[in-house]
């Protein structure tokens, strides 16, 4: 079996009364059932914006002119670049960070849609290129060629809407998981920030070109109002609020201590800083603005619950970028963008908490632990880690256990080679699983946190094991 | 609830997309509705093949009416129509004599206004010009620009509104024809 890192007298601590219990579980219902309301109007928002994009269209007459094959042929073409800019301005959207969002879907998991947008928009983009070519060619009586040349050349704002396929091309080609591995993290970023550039540029020859959007028309209204609704989201929640936000709490390094071989905690000053609204388990986006770190944000957990006037973040250097970390001189400004994330107690579903963490996946469940009210014996949480070396912060994670009457258990050493197993060889083969943990596993909320592919195999045995899809919840650090 | 959001999503983008369709037939057919007015007056006088028909009564109408130089906002809709510069038509004159420029009626179209101008030299259509072509956009321009010059010589080769409609260009096409009679009735050949 696991080891028990401490044992505590448990029986000193008395349980709730049951009526509290079953309060907490019918506030946990209701926020379930709003937040889940919310993500199904959003989705049916993203369905019926595609929709309008399309029924704006064929509301105007030139719709309806499906005479021959050329006139199918463009209509096909206009629409699939009609819901490829809806999508766009969708994904526009989920990367601005909209608190709504982020509250209600956790911003790890909005990237991961706007991730997964990236290539059907471009393939909608490249068939309305293709498509409208076509027919416009079969209405001349042009190869498709020939066509490409003439719309080039006679027909204004088309050079800017080639530059823009180019530039949406060029941004999703490097975001292909193979090739954006190779790329460093800060050349890939740039090259993702010129997708505003492709919507600028995309812009005009959808207000010039086709007759659907002609001067006047309500079509035109409600694009040109859409793109402004997007626009405004952008730069209010990506860079108004942020930039708003680190100039009011003066944030600045105080500490850089090395807490294990290749971990730092950061620690932090600033002013009123228990008014930023972090609640434990969540995360920021960190800038350090000095000459070498100032060009690279990253998205770290608080480690610990922010007091008024200072805060802590722990670090693992994963990359170039992080390792510069650890040499920061105190005194460095910072900037932060969120508390954004919803591996928090605000998620939960379920009358009891598991937790897992490995590596530096324990940061967010450390400070969760510190920021939760618990009941005696209603969390169980399990730390992992590969070797003695990734223990760091497990004493703080036990004295917090210890105070809030919490299980925990400690696992150490490598993953079995060939198997897709979460556990330590040994614990594997002895059958240590979930389910033997975690007393009560299926009335538990299971937060996960830790490498990916790791946390995957977790999730996926709590899958197999039957606990429900809401009760996992997972915190996806890589952007 | 993934299959309630899903669900919700396909019904509602259904209703939307029907609403749209619906009012895009409900605005063709109020064009088809407006329309007719122009395309009876071309369909009328088919039958004027050549320049060499004898000149109707009709003739005498564009001298009452010789004011409107060229600008060809003036005409509105597709009723009105001002023919300038009617110099030849003294009494009873034969369509041979006739010489001026005439402007058609303004079409509408699904992408805009269309208006030709002949010019009529002694009874002959010496030259079209466009005044107005179907502009909604770049690729409507683009369109025009290619059909115009096409739709002008087969005019000038035919000698009337019966000529071929340029393929890509149907809406523009019907236009000038349309127009072209129109100016043609104006110069009474």
């Amino acid at each position: 079996m696991t080891t028990t890192v401490e044992s505590h007298p448990r029986a000193t601590l008395r349980p709730p009364p049951a009526q509290q219990v079953a309060a907490d579980a019918a506030v946990r219902r209701r926020n379930r059932r709003r937040r889940s309301a919310v993500v199904d109007l959003l989705t049916i928002l993203v369905w019926v914006s595609a929709a309008i994009a399309v029924a704006l269209y064929l509301a105007s007459p030139g719709a309806h002119d499906l005479s021959g094959t050329a006139g199918i042929v463009t209509s096909l073409g206009i629409v699939a670049g009609l819901v490829a800019t809806d999508l766009v301005l969708i994904m526009l959207v989920l990367a601005a960070r909209v608190p709504l969002i982020d509250r209600v879907f956790g911003q790890d998991r909005a990237i991961a849609v706007h991730r997964s947008l990236g290539k059907p928009v471009l393939y909608l983009i490249l068939v309305h290129g293709l498509l409208i070519t076509i027919g416009y060619g079969l209405a001349d009586g042009s190869s498709p060629i020939g066509e490409t040349i003439s719309l080039f050349t006679t027909v204004d704002d088309m050079p800017l809407a080639y530059l823009g396929l180019g530039l949406f091309i060029t941004v999703v080609v490097t975001s292909l998981v193979a090739i954006r591995r190779k790329l460093p993290y800060e050349a890939w970023h740039a090259i993702h920030l010129l997708s505003y550039a492709a919507v600028a540029v995309a812009l005009p020859h959808q207000l010039s070109v086709g007759s659907a959007f002609a001067d006047g028309t309500w079509q035109r209204v409600y694009w040109v109002t859409l793109y402004v609704v997007v626009l405004a989201a952008v730069v209010v929640y990506r860079f108004a609020l942020p930039i708003l936000l680190s100039y009011r709490h003066r944030i600045l390094v105080r500490e850089v201590e090395t807490i294990a071989p290749g971990v730092v905690s950061i620690h932090l000053s600033g002013r009123n800083l228990d008014r930023l609204g972090v609640e434990g388990g969540q995360y920021g986006i960190w800038r350090f603005w000095t000459a070498k770190t100032w060009w690279h944000a990253h998205p770290v957990s608080f480690s610990a619950v922010p007091g008024t006037d200072s805060a802590r973040i722990t670090v693992r250097d994963l990359g170039a970028g992080s390792r510069r970390l650890g040499r920061i001189r105190p005194g460095a400004r910072v900037s932060l963008e969120g508390p954004y994330g919803l591996f928090t107690a605000r998620a939960r579903t379920a009358p009891y908490l598991a937790m897992v963490a490995s590596g530096i996946g324990i940061t967010p469940v450390r400070s969760m632990l510190e920021d939760a009210t618990l009941r005696p014996g209603e969390a169980t949480v399990l730390l992992r880690g590969s070797d003695a070396d990734q223990q760091y912060l497990w004493a703080e994670v036990g004295a917090l256990a210890h105070r809030s009457g919490s299980e925990l258990f400690a696992m150490v050493g490598p993953r079995p080679s060939g198997v897709d197993a979460w556990q330590s060889a040994d614990d594997f083969r002895r059958g240590v699983t979930l389910g033997s943990t975690f007393p009560h596993l299926m009335e538990s909320d299971l937060y996960i946190c830790g490498p990916q592919v790791w946390a995957d195999l977790v999730a996926r045995d709590a899958r197999r094991a039957g606990v429900p899809e809401h009760q996992i919840h997972q915190e996806r650090f890589e952007s | 609830m993934r299959s309630r959001a899903l669900a919700g999503g396909v019904v509602a983008s259904a209703a939307v997309l029907t609403l749209g369709w619906q009012i895009g037939a409900a605005q063709v057919s109020a064009l088809n509705a407006a329309s007719p007015v122009t395309n009876s007056a071309g369909s009328g006088s088919t039958s004027s093949g050549s320049a060499t028909t004898a000149p109707s009564p009709s003739a005498s109408s564009s001298s009452g009416s010789s004011s409107s130089g060229s600008s060809s906002e003036s005409s509105s809709g597709s009723s009105s129509s001002g023919s300038s510069g009617s110099s030849g038509l003294s009494g009873s004159s034969s369509s041979a004599s006739v010489s001026g420029t005439f402007d058609g009626a303004t079409t509408q179209t699904q992408f805009g206004p269309v208006q030709v101008e002949i010019v009529v030299s002694s009874g002959k259509i010496t030259d079209v010009k466009a005044l107005q072509l179907t502009n909604d956009g770049g690729r409507s321009v683009q369109i025009s620009n290619q059909a115009a010059p096409i739709l002008r010589s087969e005019a000038l080769t035919a000698q009337s509104a019966s000529i071929q409609s340029v393929s890509g260009a149907t809406y523009t096409s019907q236009g000038y024809m349309t127009s072209l009679q129109s100016a043609i009735d104006q110069a009474g050949l």
